[in-house]
């Protein structure tokens, strides 16, 4: 009886102990990349026409903006490439240049990014820019700290639109592809 | 050190790792005295037991309904982005879970009362439980991102979450109250390791059409993340004190809790009853050591927002400082210390089994009663039954169905085979065996046995096993 005790157990063992298992590589678990692709609207700016038949100079408006969202280590620690889409909408009577300069912590120029548009009724402007791979470097953007604006009237003071609400609109969002793993 | 004792350890080691609510070989196999842990209301026939202390039972199991471990690790030549990415995140749903339970018996043991009708038993046990739901729109967020998906609304309800490690102290005391009906109850006492929790969280993330700007990101939040005895762990520099505190947790030192089990055995007639048993109805008041975290609120963004017109005045103020401080007050992260109750996984069984075949220990078939003269329960050589299972998991109870043959050989030796569906398997089959080696009583539980043929391919694995003295007494 004892005998038939042992075999037994054994043959519980041996389902237990030795049961099979294809091969497996946990080292695949290096390999694993975790690479979202998040997207949020960056900054909206909007000058009325009345704000720029106010002023007498052909810059009608410049002003620094705090920007700290790049400069997040969470983003520019894991940030591998993006792309900013810039939206302008001219509906004044001018013609404008706008003007975006990327500074970094020590007001030095890291890029500029430069916007002309005819007078109303004009299509709206919208532009792409790539950064990382084949894009602009990141570093810019890393590294920016302050965005700077200027606008320029390249137009009269004293026209106005027939569009009701006529102003610039500078509208902006991004989408980054970020290294979680 | 002997054979036996070497394949116990063998056997520990190699499925540690593999973390059963659900006992569907041990429930009933009423040979094993930790049959009494399952159900209270078995018919008892021993004198007394004593369990080998941590090696009277040892059980656990691990698992997902939805995924295996084959299915990401395997050695086949895939790129294991395209397999995580078409497998899980876009494989599994938020009712699939990855779940796991240690239950480790400390001590363990029982005796007759005066009353050879009432069976006291004892013991206690650390036991480990821990469930994931597979938080989809939180790992469809992580590995996708949410550019492109105008509109789509990223459910924060996703996580749910639950855990705890608990030390069970526990007093049972089983009656025969005439020869159809045996009750039993156990009183439990639970202290608190550790205990996690997050299953009512509600929310979402989109991106819409913005008023002003190209995109409106909302979210929405009612996270909640609570969290008990972890800071102690945490606090623990080395191995020692990691110990000393988990210890010093386990005998009262932390959360406590009470709880109790119910359970009955009602034979219909000699050869065919019904059992059910209701485990751990109970709760624990977390008091030490906790902390609460917890994300609430409404916020839309636009970025930052200039309309140099409204602004004229205030031109020169951190815009973008502006928007963190308005977001964070919207929507604030907040850290608390105060208790909380939180409730035990309550567990359920019900079987209903018919015997057949000799009476043990008789060599012809009699109705001779259920019970014969020396109080022992008659038993049949064959038992055929169903038996049913569920736990209340936070989507919802978890159930399981279950068809066994059990076969004994005498008295020293019974096999208890099983054939289960749940939600992990379908083809799950699982074989007990019993065997009493005079007052020495050992037993081995496997359970989905047919994925031994690869058990990395299983979606679940679980195992019990343990070593006991039985006595059943003088003959009167």
């Amino acid at each position: 009886m004892k005998g038939l005790q042992n075999i037994l157990l054994i043959l519980i063992c041996t389902i237990f102990c030795f049961s099979c298992s294809e091969k497996q590589d946990f080292n695949q678990y290096e390999d694993l990349s975790i690479t979202p692709t998040l997207e949020a609207s960056i900054f909206f700016v909007k000058v009325q026409e009345s704000l720029i038949n106010r002023v007498v100079d052909v810059s009608f408006f410049t002003q620094d903006f705090n920007f700290d969202a790049f400069e997040e280590a969470f983003f520019s620690d894991r940030v591998l490439e993006g792309v900013i889409t810039y939206e302008l909408e001219n509906t004044t009577d001018k013609p404008i240049e706008i003007e975006i300069e990327f500074l970094d912590e020590n007001d030095i120029l890291l890029d500029t990014e430069v916007f002309t548009m005819p007078a109303a009724p004009t299509a709206v402007l919208i532009r792409e820019r790539a950064y990382g791979n084949t894009g602009k470097s990141l570093e810019i953007l890393r590294n920016t700290s302050k965005l700077r604006l200027n606008a320029s009237n390249f137009g009269d003071n004293t026209s106005t639109s027939g569009i009701p609400d006529a102003a610039i609109v500078l509208r902006s969002s991004a989408q980054f592809t970020l290294r979680l793993k | 050190m002997s054979s036996r004792y070497r394949i116990f350890l063998y056997l520990a080691l190699v499925t540690s790792p593999l973390l059963a609510q659900n006992k569907q070989v041990l429930y009933d196999f009423t040979e094993i005295p930790q049959s009494l842990i399952i159900n209270p209301g078995i018919e008892t026939d021993f004198q007394w037991y004593a369990g080998i202390p941590l090696l009277s039972g040892l059980s656990g199991y691990g698992g997902s309904n939805g995924i295996s471990v084959n299915d990401i690790f395997a050695d086949d030549g895939l790129d294991i982005n395209d397999k995580v990415r078409d497998r899980l995140v876009a494989g599994l749903t938020p009712r699939d879970e990855f779940s796991q339970n240690l239950q480790i018996e400390l001590f363990n043991g029982g005796y007759r009362g005066f009353n050879p009708d009432i069976f006291y038993s004892f013991g206690a046990y650390v036991e480990m439980d821990n469930i994931l739901y597979w938080p989809t729109d939180y790992a469809l967020l992580a590995f996708e991102g949410n550019a492109g998906r105008l509109n789509q609304r990223f459910d924060l309800g996703d996580l749910k979450t639950r855990g705890s490690m608990v030390a069970v102290y526990h007093f049972g005391v089983n009656k025969k109250m005439n020869k159809k009906l045996t009750i039993g109850a156990r009183a439990k006492l639970y202290s608190g390791i550790f205990d996690f929790n997050s299953t009512n969280n509600k929310g979402y993330l989109v991106n819409t059409q913005g008023q002003n700007n190209r995109l409106a990101t909302t979210l929405s939040a009612d996270l909640k993340l609570r969290s008990s005895g972890f800071g102690s762990l945490n606090n623990s520099d080395d191995q020692a004190q990691l110990t000393s505190a988990v210890l010093k947790r386990a005998l009262f030192g932390g959360d406590l809790g009470v709880g109790a089990d119910l359970g009955f055995t009602y034979k219909l007639n000699e050869r065919t009853s019904i059992t059910g048993s209701v485990l751990d109805l109970g709760f624990m008041y977390h008091s030490g050591d906790v902390y609460t975290y917890s994300l609430k609120g409404n916020a839309t963004i636009e970025g930052i927002e200039i309309n140099v017109i409204q602004e004229l005045a205030d031109l020169n103020r951190d815009f973008w400082q502006d928007l963190v401080d308005e977001v964070e007050e919207l929507i604030p992260f907040e850290t608390t210390n105060k208790g909380y109750v939180s409730f035990r996984p309550t567990k359920l069984n019900a079987s209903f089994r018919h015997d057949f075949g000799k009476p043990i220990g008789s060599e012809k078939a009699c109705d001779c009663g259920t019970l014969t003269t020396d109080s022992r329960r008659l038993k049949y050589a064959n038992g055929v039954g169903v038996q049913l299972f569920a736990v209340n998991r936070p989507r919802g109870p978890q159930t399981a169905l279950t068809g066994f043959y059990l076969r004994r050989f005498g008295r020293f030796m019974a096999l208890k085979g099983t054939y289960t569906v749940d939600k992990f398997s379908s083809t799950n089959v699982g074989l007990g065996l019993n065997i009493q080696a005079g007052p020495i009583n050992l037993y081995v539980i496997g359970d989905n046995l047919l994925s031994y043929q690869n058990i990395a391919a299983s979606n679940y694995a679980s195992f019990q096993l343990g070593l006991n003295i039985i006595s059943w007494g003088k003959k009167k």
